[in-house]
């Protein structure tokens, strides 16, 4: 991991297209501004992590088990449906 | 009807032509009709399985937590009702279930960051699948479910990508209570307790 100090208003380059900004530091919380191509998705590691954890577990899944797989019938290809229109938004 | 080849495709031998004609007519390696290419799997968790190219659907980043899959077909099981499994072409152990969001979540309204539209290429909205992922828990003789709201799984139907998409600036969570029923073995303890030996 590489590990840099900035002092308040300094900033990081990753890559071409990536800039971190240190915008605030007050006692224990630094705010960090992020400039990136709207392409790129920023988040809270955190948030990631526990989406990750959600997503190993479902991967296996207790949700049918060998015995019901056995019994029933193959798996059939699933046809995929558009979502609602009035349901989804873009974040402005 | 002749057995796949090796290759995962189907043909069509001359064996299959009544033996009076199997003598004057040569059939041809590719079948008149244009067909696509079958692909034949044995998946561990639901048996044979067949899907063809335009069946595939491409996550060019990957997953959370398998960031390295990148092909994967969608398919429902007889045994698992309003569930579509994500299966992985790559690891075919991996099958993730997603559900609709809407059957039990009928006000569920997700804001798309513009980095999820732009990166998928959506351009309308019938363009795209919205679907969420579903994680069971057993303890204690229950089985608890859940489904991440936070972060939807969005295809583009179109372009046949897709992308789990994180929500922004939003109160949804990744564990959002489903269902909490009891295990069968549970139930009839329960109902023996009750009603004891009749």
């Amino acid at each position: 991991m590489l590990v840099l100090s900035r002092k308040l208003n300094q900033s990081i380059m990753i890559g071409d297209d990536v800039e971190i900004i240190i915008v605030s530091v007050d006692r224990d919380q630094v705010k960090l501004g992020i400039k990136a191509p709207r392409e790129i998705a920023v988040h809270r590691s955190e948030v990631y992590q526990e989406i990750q954890r959600a997503n190993e577990s479902a991967a296996t899944s207790i949700l049918e088990t060998d015995d019901e797989k056995l019994e029933t019938g193959t798996a059939n290809p699933a046809v995929l449906r558009a979502a609602p229109k009035n349901k989804t938004t873009k974040t402005p | 009807m002749n057995m796949n080849s090796a290759l995962g495709t189907e043909t069509i031998s001359s064996s299959d032509m009544p033996n009076n004609l199997s003598k004057d007519v040569t059939m041809e390696s590719t079948t008149i009709r244009q067909t696509e290419v079958r692909h034949f799997v044995d998946l561990p968790r639901f048996g044979s399985f067949h899907y063809t190219d335009s069946e595939t659907i491409a996550f060019p980043w990957g997953l959370p937590g398998f960031a390295d899959l990148r092909r994967f077909v969608v398919l429902t099981s007889p045994s698992t009702e309003n569930v579509i499994w994500l299966q992985s072409l790559e690891r075919l152990e991996i099958a993730i279930p997603l559900t609709d969001p809407w059957r039990m979540f009928g006000d569920y309204s997700p804001s798309l960051p513009e980095s999820a539209l732009l990166s998928l290429e959506i351009q309308a909205p019938e363009d795209f699948a919205i679907m969420n992922v579903l994680v069971a828990e057993s303890a204690d003789g229950e089985v608890r479910q859940f489904l991440n709201l936070l972060a939807p799984v969005v295809i583009n139907l179109k372009k046949k990508i897709g992308r789990q998409v994180m929500l922004e600036g939003t109160t949804y969570t990744v564990r959002t209570p489903v269902a909490t029923y009891q295990t069968e073995a549970e139930t009839i303890d329960a109902f023996e307790a009750h009603h004891g030996d009749e």
